[in-house]
């Protein structure tokens, strides 16, 4: 366990020097895509030399949003990726929104495109609006690449229509997530009719260049991150379930063994994409935090059965083999940025924290938990919980329902009232969104930063 | 943790992007400074080709036309002239990017080889490449007319005109139709169409049968009406409909 720096200055800067955040890049990425974008429109610029009449426009402006397109389809694979910059830094559920953001965009492009593009070449054909219909289909059929573009569009558009919130809430995951990765073979297959139709890349080669640098790049960062790195790492460690245990009614703690697991990387905060290899969970992976810091021969996750898959988890059998991917998440020690830190836990939302409980360097006094549950039995990992705020110092609250059901008050009041000096605090938070955002309002009532609420949120 | 608003995002966006592409297109020009410029860059080397002083052959060197601007791009041509006569025609501009590469690439040789059969710019255009064609033609004549101009006054200039009274056949632009493409080439002489004819028709299954029976009596037609304004032949409505289409480009273009 963690020993207690006690006083001197020299051990209080040794606590500081580790505590010095390191900036999430966020920021130069965004410049760097908008960066992107301008030189995708300069080389439609550049090779533009006048627009005479609507056809023109109407087909130039179907080139633009085509060249947009396909440079965001591109950024769209790279966001899933699983480049440990983006995952750990930036944050694997910010990336995930955009990733969904931009996939949204990039499907509105898509479309505008074909439209755009079909319109133009009608009425340039001197044909008019409705003969966009037949003008797709007989541009499918002569123009080189554009069957292959065409099935790719469909693919996306299928995609597309699945991923629609109504639609994937009646889906199962594994069904949703296996056709999305058909993402990957919609793009392989729009991407030809770029290079061999694209006005662009047809008068410029170095604007070519460019483009298989680009998609070069994307895929070579896929099939080292999301291929390569896993089966190494699994390779490395092969983990198995060691135990299931039950911690409160309907949260489990699977223990996981393996070689070497302190040499991953993982921290505490981290999560991993497990699959477990077992009948009904062998072909999704489902992301869940480690519970514990993990240790030379064991980790740990801790799950609340809520869905199929969660359920499953109970009836593991010690000695199944798991497959896991990671470490990935941002909210670790990285994000720290003050020596006194408040943890807040919302149901499961325990997990990372009681790690970051257990393993955030500290005097006593500086780590506070604050854990939500909707009743005294709810709450998960307890006893663990009091050992470690015992040995370490810190402290320990909870809040929950009063027997009558009625809410606990986590109100900027009340957060002062029992921490006079929570401005001064880095506040680390999990739990559902619901809560997450009405604590989130009490602290910055409360005089806490926005920059010092660190949060992860998986919903969309 | 901000808020999201989902629907202002989605506005947003659609409104920024709209009004950025909007905003990109206006502020492009509607003619091609580029392209006038090409044109007059290339005028010097020709008078600089050209044979005044007298040491060579009148007629001799190469000519570059105007470039001519179509709707898919600039079509400029050069030729290689060797006494008076064209020895290589050749495209130094055409239409470039999507549809137009793959035309560029099948109308440009046969217009060149067309040129140097026809000695003139009176050449048929090529069946799918009509707006390239006829670029093709206006730098042709263009560049034929630099050529004679710089050779002199050795030369006759008489058939200048490009024929204007002489017979000359047009092809019309293709026509789809729901069972093929139509085409007619017509024969005008002065003003008169002497003849009309389908180089493409539908083909195949029952448009076979159709087809003989109606492209002959819509010729005939063509020929009498002397415009594209014909009854449709009964059970061929469609093969009529592409028929007048293209039987009217090809007047268009004759008329122009």
């Amino acid at each position: 366990m963690t020993t207690t720096l006690a006083g001197g200055r020299a051990a209080r800067r040794q606590t500081m020097r580790r505590i010095r955040p390191r900036r999430s890049p966020a920021v130069p990425l965004v410049i760097a895509l908008w960066a992107g974008a301008a030189a995708v429109l300069w080389l439609w610029w550049d090779n533009t030399p006048s627009l005479a009449d609507t056809a023109a426009k109407i087909l130039a402006a179907g080139r633009i949003t085509g060249l947009l397109a396909g440079y965001l389809m591109a950024l769209v694979v790279l966001q899933m990726a699983r480049v440990p910059a983006l995952e750990r830094r930036v944050g694997s559920d910010r990336v995930a929104r955009w990733h969904a953001m931009s996939g949204r965009y990039t499907v509105c492009l898509v479309i505008a495109h074909v439209f755009l593009t079909m319109w133009g070449y009608a009425l340039q054909a001197g044909k008019t609006l409705g003969d966009v219909v037949q003008q797709t289909v007989d541009s499918v059929n002569t123009l080189p690449d554009m069957g292959k573009a065409a099935i790719g569009t469909g693919l996306l558009f299928l995609i597309a229509f699945l991923s629609i919130g109504g639609v994937r809430r009646r889906l199962p995951y594994d069904t949703w997530y296996h056709v999305h990765l058909l993402t990957y073979a919609a793009v392989y297959l729009t991407f030809w009719h770029q290079i061999t139709t694209g006005n662009e890349f047809a008068v410029e080669p170095a604007a070519k260049t460019f483009w298989y640098g680009l998609y070069g790049i994307v895929t070579a960062l896929v099939v080292w991150y999301r291929i390569l790195t896993p089966i190494r790492l699994n390779l490395r460690h092969r983990m198995y379930v060691e135990a299931v245990i039950e911690e409160t009614p309907g949260i489990v703690s699977v223990l996981i063994g393996g070689r070497k697991l302190h040499r991953m990387g993982a921290e505490a905060g981290h999560f991993f994409r497990w699959r477990f290899k077992a009948p009904g969970m062998r072909f999704s992976s489902h992301p869940y935090s480690l519970s514990a810091a993990p240790r030379p021969d064991m980790l740990r996750i801790t799950v609340k059965a809520i869905g199929d898959h969660t359920s499953r988890l109970r009836e593991l059998k010690p000695g199944t083999k798991v497959w896991a991917e990671g470490p990935y998440g941002a909210m670790t020690a990285q994000r720290r940025s003050r020596g006194k830190v408040l943890l807040v836990a919302g149901g499961v939302g325990i997990t990372p924290m009681r790690a970051l409980f257990e393993t955030l360097p500290g005097a006593a006094g500086d780590i506070t938990l604050l854990y939500r549950a909707n009743s005294t039995q709810d709450l998960a990992l307890w006893d663990e919980l009091a050992a470690i705020a015992d040995e370490r110092g810190a402290r320990l609250m909870y809040a929950v329902n009063s027997p009558d059901g009625e809410r606990p008050d986590i109100s900027a009041e009340r957060l002062r009232q029992k921490l006079p000096d929570i401005d001064k605090h880095d506040v680390f938070m999990c739990g559902p969104a619901g809560f997450a955002q009405s604590v989130y309002e009490a602290l910055r009532g409360a005089g806490v930063p926005a920059r010092r609420i660190h949060h992860e949120s998986f919903e969309m | 943790m901000r808020k999201s608003h989902p629907i202002r995002r989605v506005v947003l966006a659609g409104a920024a992007t709209v009004s950025g592409i909007v905003l990109l297109l206006s502020l492009k020009p509607a003619t091609d400074p580029a392209s006038a410029q090409a044109a007059g860059g290339a005028a010097p080397p020709v008078a600089a080709q050209s044979p005044q002083g007298g040491a060579q052959a009148a007629g001799s060197g190469t000519v570059t036309g105007d470039a001519a601007r179509t709707q898919y791009g600039a079509v400029q041509v050069r030729l290689t002239v060797s006494n008076g006569r064209i020895t290589q025609a050749e495209a130094v501009q055409a239409p470039k990017g999507g549809q137009s590469d793959q035309i560029t690439a099948n109308a440009v040789p046969k217009l060149n080889q067309a040129a140097v059969a026809a000695q003139s710019a009176d050449i048929d255009a090529v069946s799918g490449a009509t707006y390239t064609s006829a670029g093709y033609k206006e730098s042709l004549q263009s560049a034929i007319d630099k050529a004679k101009a710089s050779a002199g006054s050795s030369q006759n200039s008489d058939s200048q005109g490009s024929g204007a009274t002489q017979t000359r056949t047009v092809t019309g632009s293709v026509a789809q139709t729901q069972y093929g493409p139509v085409q007619v080439r017509i024969t005008v002489n002065g003003d008169k169409i002497t003849k009309a004819e389908a180089v493409q028709t539908p083909s195949g299954g029952q448009s076979t049968n159709i087809t003989a029976n109606a492209v002959p009596k819509l010729n005939q037609a063509a020929v009498a009406a002397q415009s594209a304004d014909i009854d449709a032949v009964s059970g061929a409505t469609y093969t009529s409909a592409g028929y007048k289409e293209s039987l009217q480009s090809a007047l268009d273009q004759a008329g122009g």
